[in-house]
């Protein structure tokens, strides 16, 4: 797939354009609930007069549990909001995440090289070692026949 | 009510003359209704009294209060009484209404709080605060549990979502949405498929343990749960030589994979993260490795039933494949589950024994009695660096080879059919098969070589998984070298070889086929022209395996025989030399040679020598020591002799025929 740099059409503009929406859209969000947590808290500290009438109190407790009740609600969404950011981090961060990759590949690849030339060594230390082994063995007096 | 009873007189209900008009008509009051009868009565009732019992109550309690130390009271009679005299007016109060609501007649114009006296006002202002307080109280306590639960969310979160990130970095992670709107985790899998290092061709299906779903533990951590015995490795072994049950080193390095979720979850706790993450990368890597052998056992299946060279099927059923290899060797591969029990090994191995298919007759599979069960386990290669073998060829066809597809080099394996030459696991089984067999050539060449101690063996690594080569050399001592350097100066300048320090044999084995190439032995040329011509002429022949034994060591016989050729020539005897005779003539046509034995079961020394003489005249004395065809010969058994002694005999037989000459 050609992703061309242009702007105004290409999968790459959709893509940004459908990303701005969507941070867009998680600035309302959080907006909304951090105005519902302040709003609801306000509420909350202006009911702390006291009331002549017991059942204003009654009707302003149930208000309060109320409010208490949205602004937890509120601070789970924000909290729900940041589980989404990130997801989107996980899923999204291509550019680290390729370059990490890369860098991986290479450490491999020269790991990899590192050991062919290892094993290459040991092989021919081990050749080397043979050749000394047999000539030692072979002029020595005492050779064991390797029998059945 | 206490005290003097109080009453009330009432009018007697007579009719009392209300008016007189002018007219003299006398008005009387209306009748009154029932229902007005009684709303009067009710208006007459009277509260007075039970004001002033109020304000007596107060009075008392004023004067209780002042002696309250003096007297021990119940510090809640006061309330008790209080809640009697309400009660006893709420029932008055019930009452009254209720007859009220009874008769419709009436109803209640009003209600009029009466005023609360400022103690009240307090009390109850005292009682909205508390209730309020205790409101915001309970409030407190439930923003702060709703906080701590938010933070343990957090922190689990921030624990999984760490930990996936870090396993992003080596493994793909995907997501399925639809998996996470169905569960409660968030549908993140793990995928340990590639895709894109097979063709069409080759496509292996993809193993179901390619998707690895990642849930949530107790403790909010990721966690990966596989099936038990899941998880399954190559397994390869010579039959007859290993058994077809797992070693239990294997087992005990493949064991992680079928770890039981309970002692994961003990060994967790005490576990830290990083920790944890690397047993899971370690988990997860078994199970890629188990995919990848997977794989290559469902390549080798099927290049098994592709018709190529070296593939020789004999044994096949699931997850297992049996196959010859020549030369009487049967190897087998199969898949066997990581983590199996030895409860199942011995039902493997029962199941390896019976309920092979045979394609093949057995008789193959057992071995020659000429080696015992020690050489056999000893001529096969180890079956760990057969695995990866193996498992390396594979690998390099078909992740190396996708990768970089114009570039083969001239050692990889071909793999793709058999028309053009062994696939993988012809190639496989042919390196195995020329393994097995030059083991055994080389325990051939040891034999030989330790009992002749003039002879030295070298190996010469090839690198090839298909060729082997040695060198046996035949060292002239360099004394004697160094003595005949001495003896000559410039006589036979155009020699230029002079004489050779060693002799050269060169065995190579290609597949199953041996090569001998050795020089010292006289060209068929020469042998025409009975001239002892100084071209090192070179042998070239292949043989089998037993025989290899007596071709190494005539091919010996003929270099010691060409060296002391040469050696006599150095000194100027003309000697005929035969291919492992060496003739001096004597005069009078008497000759004397020198005969190599080679008999490659002499344990004492595989090449003897014997001094044969034989008359040029039949009529002439002869000692017949031992005379076996009638010749006019006699022979003398010299022994094993080493260089040095032949060395001396020569010069011997040379001082004989020169003084024979000088006679």
């Amino acid at each position: 797939m050609n992703k061309g740099t242009g702007a105004g059409t290409g999968p790459t503009a959709a893509a940004a354009a459908a990303a701005a929406q969507k941070q867009k859209t998680m600035m309302q969000r959080v907006e909304t609930d951090i105005a519902n947590i302040v709003d609801n808290f306000t509420q909350l500290v202006n009911v702390a007069r006291v009331n002549d009438p017991p059942v204003r109190n009654s009707q302003e407790s149930f208000m309060m549990e109320m409010r208490a009740a949205r602004m937890v609600q509120a601070a789970d969404s924000l909290l729900k909001l940041v589980s989404e950011l990130k997801q989107t981090a996980i899923f999204s961060g291509f550019a680290s995440l390729n370059d990490h990759v890369e860098r991986r590949t290479t450490e491999f690849n020269q790991q990899a090289e590192r050991t062919d030339q290892m094993l290459a060594r040991i092989g021919e230390e081990a050749a080397a070692s043979l050749k000394e082994l047999e000539s030692h063995y072979y002029s020595s007096a005492q050779r064991t026949p390797d029998t059945a | 009510m206490d005290g003097n009873l109080e009453i009330s007189l009432d009018k007697l209900p007579i009719k009392r003359l209300e008016s007189i008009e002018e007219n003299g008509v006398e008005r009387y009051p209306s009748d009154s209704s029932y229902d007005e009868k009684r709303v009067s009565l009710i208006r007459r009732i009277d509260f007075a009294w039970a004001l002033e019992d109020d304000e007596e109550r107060e009075r008392k309690k004023r004067q209780k209060k002042s002696s309250k130390d003096a007297s021990a009271t119940w510090q809640w009679q006061s309330m008790v009484e209080n809640l009697q005299l309400a009660h006893q007016e709420l029932s008055v109060i019930i009452d009254l209404i209720n007859t009220v609501d009874a008769n419709d007649a009436v109803t209640v114009a009003g209600m009029t709080r009466p005023k609360p006296l400022p103690n009240e006002v307090l009390s109850d202002l005292a009682v909205s605060a508390a209730t309020k307080l205790q409101c915001y109280r309970q409030l407190g306590k439930y923003f702060k549990q709703s906080a701590k639960a938010l933070e343990e969310q957090i922190a689990r979160e921030a624990r999984f979502y760490g930990a996936l990130i870090r396993l992003q970095q080596n493994w793909k992670v995907k997501r399925q949405r639809l998996a996470a709107a169905a569960s409660s985790s968030e549908g993140f899998i793990i995928d340990l498929f590639d895709n894109s290092l097979y063709d069409s061709a080759a496509m292996c299906r993809p193993s179901s343990l390619s998707t690895i779903r990642v849930d949530h533990d107790s403790a909010g951590m990721l966690a990966i749960n596989l099936p038990p015995n899941s998880c399954r490795s190559l397994h390869f072994g010579f039959l007859g030589v290993h058994s077809a049950d797992i070693p239990k080193e294997l087992g005990k390095i493949r064991t992680r994979g079928s770890v039981e979720q309970c002692t994961r979850e003990r060994e967790k706790e005490s576990m830290s993260d990083d920790e944890y993450i690397k047993e899971t990368h370690t988990l997860l890597r078994e199970v890629h490795q188990s995919i990848f052998d997977d794989q290559v056992f469902e390549m080798l299946n099927r290049e098994a039933f592709n018709q190529s060279i070296g593939v020789n099927v004999t044994g096949i059923r699931e997850n297992y494949l049996q196959l010859s290899i020549g030369q009487g060797n049967t190897l087998f591969i199969s898949l066997v589950p990581s983590g199996k029990g030895d409860d199942q090994d011995a039902a493997n191995t029962q199941d390896s024994e019976s309920a092979i298919v045979p394609l093949d007759s057995f008789d193959n599979v057992k071995l020659e009695g000429k080696h015992g069960t020690s050489k056999r386990k000893w001529g096969f290669p180890n079956r760990t660096s057969c695995e990866i073998y193996l498992q390396q060829i594979v690998h390099e066809h078909a992740f190396v080879k996708a990768k970089d597809k114009p570039n083969l080099s001239g050692t990889r394996v071909s793999g793709q059919s058999g028309k053009d030459g062994p696939g993988l696991l012809g190639h496989f089984c042919l390196s195995l098969a020329h393994r097995i067999f030059s083991n055994r050539v080389l325990v051939e060449l040891e034999n030989v070589v330790c009992r002749v101690p003039y002879l030295h063996l070298m190996t010469h690594p090839t690198w090839h998984s298909q060729t082997s080569s040695w060198t046996i050399f035949l060292k002239v001592p360099q004394s004697i070298l160094h003595a005949e350097s001495q003896s000559l100066k410039s006589d036979f300048q155009n020699m230029k070889d002079a004489v050779k320090s060693q002799f050269r044999t060169k065995v190579v084995v290609n597949d199953d086929r041996i090569n001998v190439e050795g020089d010292g032995a006289p060209n068929v040329v020469s042998l025409f022209k009975r001239s002892s011509e100084n071209i090192s002429s070179v042998n070239k022949y292949e043989c089998d395996l037993a025989d290899l034994p007596v071709i190494i060591l005539l091919q010996a016989a003929s270099q010691v025989i060409c060296w002391l050729h040469e050696e006599a020539l150095m000194v100027g005897i003309k000697t005929n030399r035969d291919f492992l005779c060496l003739t001096f003539e004597l005069e009078q046509g008497d000759t004397v040679s020198l005969v190599a034995h080679v008999n490659p079961e002499d344990i004492k020394g595989g090449i003897a020598w014997w001094l044969v003489m034989e008359d040029g005249s039949p009529d002439d004395w002869k000692l017949q020591m031992d005379m076996y065809d009638g010749a006019s010969e006699y022979r003398k058994f010299l022994g094993h002799l080493t260089l040095d002694v032949l060395y001396s005999t020569l010069m011997d037989l040379v001082s004989l025929c020169g003084g024979g000459r000088n006679h």
